[in-house]
């Protein structure tokens, strides 16, 4: 059965995390806004390519439009590092410094965001959970994992039916702050209170059976691993290892389009104000 | 039979910590292998109490204080025992366990305890794991948790699903089983180490007919196989009639003893609160009646027989179920009149869609087409909460609809907006009306299920709707709660208000309503 | 749990000390962390481009709040457990039950400060830092922020260890105390991972300070002390209303509540009587 569950095509969870991992640390050590957009459209190739692109792209835009429209703001108006002063309208100073930073936040933030949001969107959490124990990761960690992402719609449908039956109640729901926040409390008191009896349940009846961590689990799950994705693992790794190292060591090798100077470039002469 | 008892229990007291009262005194429970032990008693009885102390669940002083004594002797099922038995050191035989409501007190381990005395409580959901993506994972979990190799594992799953016939259902995630699927997939976990004792609260509770058969025939098996079953529940039904012995429970202790043919119409068992079905010959109807048909019936529409309180005119409505199709449990070109003062109950299978049905009368759903009139004003437009001032709507889970600390300041809230300075005393009427008149202070989560249902219909019945409307109101009430429920109902209908209730039960539906209707693919008919 | 059960062999000592060395080092390397950032900021973000320190920020904080993950998780009985993924989706859920009154708060730190009102520091910093981790599969930016997630668990387990849960007013002044040492943690974060913040309403507030030629760690933690506070201080508050919302019979249950008298009028239940 398990094998079934496991067409062989899929990687192994561990093998997806390591790649994610690298890439992200890669990118950061690296540090260039060009090789953090060509990360960032790199994974957005292989989200339409595993189908997942529909899903992908609303959770990221809502992750980084404000966040871009915020640094904008930020640098692109504030930066008193800024020495190439493209517009000023006294506070407010446009240079390409904050620019410049700005653009390298932003890139860096967003193959970031999508380097994650692949993982978390291929990823298949049961057997992501699978391969950690036994990697004796402390099974609570998969459990806590696991039971966050099976109780989120369960707990939705919970709260609609709490204010389904509070409005039947006559309680009217809308109006001013306040009272909106009034009914707010009034549909929490009786969610978390009814979460936190379900879950004094569920604690006695995962003691019951067995859920204490005292022996070595066995996993039911069986995920297959392979040579080839062990070795691919330690490389990226490695990798990611080194470039760590060398940003770290402060040797890091001068590129020829430096980030800063490489905008800067774009208005030659500079000041367009 | 019979071999020596697997389980003896003796409870001298119990009490919940930051309570004075204790929940159980004076009750003896022994569990012999393949017999079946009916506990029966009416809510707030203390049997769910029961139930989680036999199960271990209670015990090491974080629940409550225990006073008494546990006995557990290893069950001939688990000879070939899977596990390594150097570690049974306080459950095995080494005699009793003894308690005295002290911190030195023996503290159970629930997993070894559970090798031996499996437990599904009430809310069968609350024993699944929440991390196993389908069935098989749900019933591997304790496996894992055991370490078990993975090869001895998937067999012994199978084994378990093919017992609880959920060979089927395996790759399904548990999240979209039925009740019925649900409870077995429990009963399995629970019977997974194949402990000698099995202690079930309520198995057949909020079933259907399907649903509780399937459940029943798998505890005739477990009984075949040696397992001793203690069964809680809070009304005599078929599981209870086929059991060995009946303790009656009553006010947390044992009030009566012995085999269901010594207790059936007793007065042990009439004082409790178990529901017990009435005698053949009165049809099948419950036994607990005060609604007069004839008398209800005849009393309004003498006075103004064309004001219907309800009109559901040409009702269309469709749940979408993706691509533009409409999924099922959607109802088509429905009418219905209700006076006032009239009671009409609406049966018919899982997912027929009563309880669609139901959220029209409200404003919680729209219909597609067509209208729904109170006293002859469409609601269409109007937000829920407003028509709720007519129209007083009950759901099953009361707990989702009380929120205040105590149960008198419950039954007020947003009166006073609505009677003024009376509000007081329409709260304290309608509590009495309902028998909570001597809880007010109580708060509305520790009352027991059926009071807090009782709770929730105080808090309609204050408002004095001119429509009420309840969703299978008989589910989790035990006797003296539906004998307050059926007066609470013929004096709101006596007062004229009309009720329209759905339930599964056609028994109740035939004892209590003028009129009986099945909805049936989105149409209703007389029955 | 102060008991250990009489069929259960205890856990060896040497597993014990693994695990409070976990813990240590996790705090170490938080500490270590932000000490490290502060002291060295001025040169570093001027200079354009915070790599290393974004790798020293990202790799100090992350690797310090799986430490104390690994460390406190299998120590929590399961009664605590399982309300942490509770609480992980009540941060969320009551995000958005707040979000839908349209105030200007976050409030997605409920959940953890209930579960260390209930529970303890332990299992608070545990619930901060898994809530950070478990969030990031949906929004992965929150991810660096899980140290100072954790240290909100924390210091809120240490407010009601000693009491200040048992004054209704007193709720609210732990949790702005809570709130100026957790923003001051997580500025960091902001500054030289992201290089901003991501909502539009602090950028703004960040952008004045630094029109006023702030350095960027110095003006995003000012805009860390003027929302923190007062975000903190509504949330404890929330908690209190909820947890003496509760029945006793639910508060009860956790040995943390009775052993420290935590709620007011819930009698004290000495287990040693």
């Amino acid at each position: 059965m398990p094998a079934r569950l496991n067409p062989p095509a899929a990687p192994n969870p561990l093998t997806a995390l390591a790649a994610a991992v690298a890439a992200a640390a890669i990118t950061t050590a690296v540090s260039s806004w060009a090789v953090s957009l060509a990360v960032a459209l790199a994974c957005a190739m292989l989200a339409v390519r595993s189908g997942v692109a529909g899903r992908l792209a609303p959770a990221a835009a809502v992750i980084l439009a404000p966040f871009w429209l915020s640094l904008l703001v930020m640098h692109g108006l504030f930066f008193p590092e800024g020495r190439t002063v493209l517009a000023d309208w006294g506070a407010a100073r446009v240079t390409a410094e904050g620019l410049g930073f700005a653009l390298d936040m932003g890139a860096r933030t967003a193959a970031y965001v999508m380097v994650f949001l692949l993982f978390s969107f291929t990823v298949r959490v049961p057997d992501l959970v699978a391969v950690m124990a036994a990697r004796r990761v402390p099974p609570q960690f998969g459990y806590v994992l696991a039971s966050t992402l099976t109780l989120a719609p369960a707990i939705s449908r919970k709260l609609a039916r709490i204010r389904q039956a509070q409005e039947s109640r006559g309680l009217v729901l809308g109006g001013g702050p306040l009272r909106r926040l009034a009914a707010a409390r009034l549909q929490m008191v009786p969610l978390v209170l009814s979460l936190i009896e379900d879950a004094g349940e569920r604690a006695q009846a995962l003691d019951a059976r067995g859920f204490n961590g005292s022996r070595t689990r066995t996993s039911y799950r069986d995920v297959p691993d392979t040579a080839a994705q062990r070795a691919f693992r330690a490389v990226a790794l490695l990798l990611a290892a080194a470039a760590v190292a060398l940003r770290l060591s402060g040797q890091w090798p001068e590129l020829p389009g430096f980030p800063l100077q490489g905008f800067a470039m774009l208005w030659p002469g500079g000041v367009p104000g | 039979m019979r071999s020596v008892a697997l389980l003896e229990a003796r409870i001298e007291a119990f009490s919940y910590h930051g309570e004075d009262a204790s929940v159980l005194h004076d009750v003896e429970v022994v569990a012999a292998p393949g017999t079946l032990t009916a506990v029966l008693g009416g809510s707030g009885s203390g049997k769910s109490t029961l139930g989680r102390l036999l199960a271990g669940w209670l015990s090491g002083g974080n629940s409550g204080q225990f006073k008494g004594s546990l006995h557990l002797r290893t069950s001939d099922l688990r000879a070939s025992d899977l596990s390594d038995s150097g570690r049974y050191a306080a459950p095995g035989d080494g005699g009793p366990l003894v308690f005295h409501g002290t911190p030195d007190d023996p503290r159970i381990d629930a997993a070894l305890w559970s090798d031996q005395v499996g437990f599904v409580p009430q809310d069968a959901a609350a024993l699944l794991s929440t991390v196993g993506s389908t069935v098989a994972e749900e019933l591997a979990f304790g496996l894992e948790n055991r370490g078990m190799d993975r090869t001895l594992m998937h067999a012994e799953v199978l084994r378990a699903a093919e017992s609880a016939g959920l060979t089927g259902l395996l790759e399904r995630d548990p999240a979209t089983l039925s009740g019925g699927e649900l409870r077995r997939l429990a009963v399995a976990c629970s019977a997974m180490t194949r402990p000698g004792v099995l202690v079930l609260d309520e198995p057949l509770g909020s079933l259907d007919a399907a649903g509780s058969a399937s459940v029943r025939a798998l505890v005739r098996r477990l009984l075949d196989a040696g397992t001793a079953v203690v069964v809680l529940g809070q009304a005599v039904d078929d599981l209870a009639m086929s059991a060995t012995r009946w303790l009656v429970l009553d006010g947390g202790t044992v009030t009566a003893r012995g085999t269901p043919g010594e207790l059936a119409g007793s007065p042990a068992l009439l004082q409790s609160g178990v529901v017990v079905p009435a005698p053949a010959d009165d049809g099948s109807g419950l036994r607990c009646r005060t609604v007069d048909r004839q008398l209800a019936a005849a009393g309004p529409g003498t006075e103004n027989p064309a004001a219907a309180v309800l009109e559901l005119d040409r009702l269309s409505f469709g749940y979408p179920a993706g691509r533009g199709k409409t999924g099922p449990g959607g109802l088509g070109d429905l009418s219905l009149a209700v006076a006032a003062g009239q009671v009409v109950a609406v049966t018919g299978p899982n997912g027929a869609g009563k309880s669609t049905l139901l959220r029209h009368l409200n404003g919680l759903l729209r219909p597609m087409r067509g209208a729904v009139r109170i006293e002859g004003k469409d609601i269409a437009g109007i937000p829920t909460g407003r028509v709720a001032d007519r129209v007083g709507l009950l759901f099953q889970h009361p707990r989702d609809q009380l929120f205040e600390r105590t149960v008198l300041r419950e039954v007020l809230f947003g009166l006073e907006r609505k009677v003024g300075a009376a509000a007081e005393a329409a709260a304290r009427a309608a509590l009495a009306a309902v028998g909570l008149g001597d809880q007010l202070a109580a708060h509305p989560h520790e009352l027991p299920a059926s009071r807090q249902r009782l709770l929730a219909l105080a808090t309609v019945l204050a408002r004095e709707p001119v429509l009420i409307a309840l969703d299978e109101p008989t589910v989790g009430l035990d006797r003296h709660g539906l004998e307050r429920l059926d007066e609470a109902l013929g004096a709101a209908a006596e007062r004229g208000a009309a009720v329209v209730m759905v339930t599964h039960e056609l028994a109740y539906a035939r004892a209590t309503a003028h009129r009986v209707l099945e909805l049936r693919d989105g149409t209703l008919r007389e029955v | 749990m102060s008991q250990q059960s009489r069929t259960l062999p205890a856990p060896g000592q040497a597993a014990v000390r693994n695990r409070r060395l976990l813990e240590i080092l996790g705090a170490v390397s938080i500490a270590a962390t932000f000490i490290f950032l502060v002291l060295t900021q001025p040169a570093d973000i001027t200079n354009g481009l915070a790599g290393g320190s974004t790798l020293v920020a990202l790799g100090g904080f992350l690797l310090g709040a799986i430490l104390l993950i690994i460390g406190v998780l299998p120590t929590l009985p399961t009664s605590t457990l399982v309300l942490i993924p509770v609480a992980l989706v009540l941060n969320i859920a009551l995000g958005q039950i707040m979000g839908s009154t349209g105030l200007p708060f976050y409030f997605d730190a409920i959940g953890t400060v209930l579960i260390a009102v209930l529970a303890g520091p332990a299992a608070g910093a545990a619930t901060g830092a898994l809530s950070s981790v478990v969030w990031s599969f949906i929004n992965p930016t929150v991810l660096p922020f899980a140290a100072g997630a954790a240290l909100i668990g924390f210091l809120a387990g240490l407010a009601a260890r000693y009491g200040l849960f048992r004054r209704f007013y007193l709720a609210p002044v732990a949790g702005f105390v809570t709130g100026i040492l957790a923003g001051v943690v997580s500025a960091p974060i902001a500054a030289f991972v992201f290089g901003g913040t991501s909502g539009v309403g602090t950028g703004a507030i960040v952008s004045a300070f630094r029109a006023m030629g702030d350095t960027l760690l110095a003006a995003i933690t000012k805009q860390a002390l003027i929302s923190d506070p007062m975000d903190k201080a509504i949330v404890f508050a929330v908690v209190a209303i909820l947890a003496y919302a509760l029945p006793r019979r639910t508060t009860l249950q956790f040995a943390f509540v009775r052993r420290f008298n935590v709620l007011a009028g819930k009698k004290r239940e000495a287990p040693d009587a």
